[in-house]
């Protein structure tokens, strides 16, 4: 039993790890599911110059961000996750200016950013 | 991203995952360690320290690397024990540079190593004298192995026909304080008899000794916490900030 025991301690600490790891695939999934709709909604709202609907969607999606990347920021790039925050942070400039191209350009780069998080 | 957070996180998956490897590498690695193992602790090493500090990458990636770098070890270990051609080839083999006290000057010119370096080795020996070298060996791990002429070496009981006991090792029955029965038993003494010779150094529990150890011959040392001694003798050379 005591063998067992010894034995079983670090397979599990490094299955644990593991899991620690490859985790943000899974919870990207999970936990932040409503993520890519979100950017779809508000490339919807923008393609008809619903602004205010826009930036209502925006508020709530960079809300969810900071609930997702609580959990998947133990198995992403540093870099990916800065760069998901500039493009919020352009987004929401461009949706003042009611700037459509520049706020599709910011939407499919996080879109993207978001896809190859946790790659 | 609470950075903070996440680094501290790597650091205890670097950690405790570089401590799993190290103890299925096994004592191996420290004992027998040539320049290759040196940089194969480098390595590792570092990689687990990129694992926990460089956030531009995943910790996977890094994880990964350490995983091949640990396996790759453990492999070649396993090719040099079964297989003593591969074992001579990696590891070397120990080279005799002094042979019936004379010194083998090709063999160090082969082995790329000058005189100077062999008598600094000599001297960490403590022989500062050539005339007292038979043979010296140069081990794979880059150490120097020496046996003196016959006459250089020290004198044993066995040359002067003086018979001794055998001490044997010492084994801990105290330990910081706690009883290890296992070791008592295995030394046939009981709780009874130890606690009869704590007596004698003024111990009258067992949680009063920091350590206790008895070898075959008998020879019983105890340690007590209270060392009577009111101030440790200062040997530095400079008084300090303390």
């Amino acid at each position: 039993m005591r063998k067992f025991i010894i034995n079983a301690i670090p397979i599990t600490a490094l299955a644990l790890f593991i899991l620690i790891m490859l985790s943000g695939h899974f919870l990207k999934k999970t936990v932040g599911i409503s993520i890519p709709q979100s950017i779809d909604d508000i490339i919807e709202a923008v393609n008809n110059d619903s602004w205010d609907k826009a930036g209502n969607i925006l508020d709530d999606f960079e809300k969810a961000w900071d609930k997702v990347l609580i959990w998947i920021q133990f198995s992403s790039e540093r870099d990916e996750i800065n760069k998901i925050n500039s493009c919020i942070a352009r987004l929401k400039g461009a949706i003042a200016a009611k700037d459509k191209s520049n706020a599709l350009m910011e939407l499919h780069e996080a879109y993207n950013h978001w896809t190859n998080l946790g790659k | 991203m609470n950075e903070g957070l996440v680094v501290c996180v790597r650091a205890i998956i670097s950690f405790f995952s570089l401590l799993i490897f190290a103890k299925i590498l096994g004592k191996e690695q420290i004992s027998q360690l040539t320049f290759f193992d040196y940089i194969l602790g480098i390595t590792i090493g570092s990689i687990a320290s990129e694992a926990t500090v460089d956030l531009s990458s995943r910790a996977w990636p890094h994880f990964v690397g350490l995983v091949t770098w640990s396996a790759l070890a453990y492999l070649m270990q396993l090719i040099t024990l079964k297989w003593r051609y591969a074992a001579k080839v990696i590891e070397g083999e120990p080279t005799i540079v002094i042979m019936n006290g004379k010194i083998m000057d090709n063999v160090l010119k082969k082995m790329k190593f000058r005189i100077s370096d062999i008598l600094a080795l000599l001297r960490n020996q403590g022989i500062f004298d050539l005339n007292e070298v038979d043979y010296a060996i140069l081990e794979p791990n880059g150490s120097l192995s020496v046996l003196k002429k016959s006459e250089y070496l020290p004198l044993t009981p066995k040359d002067m026909n003086i018979p001794v006991k055998p001490a044997g090792i010492s084994t801990e029955l105290v330990y910081d304080g706690v009883l290890i029965e296992e070791n008592l038993r295995q030394m046939n003494k009981d709780k009874k008899w130890l606690m009869n010779q704590l007596k004698k150094y003024g111990i009258n529990d067992i949680s009063e000794a920091f350590l206790v150890t008895l070898n075959d011959a008998g020879s019983l040392y105890v340690d007590k916490y209270k060392d009577d001694i009111k101030k440790v003798k200062d040997i530095g050379d400079y008084k300090g900030p303390y």
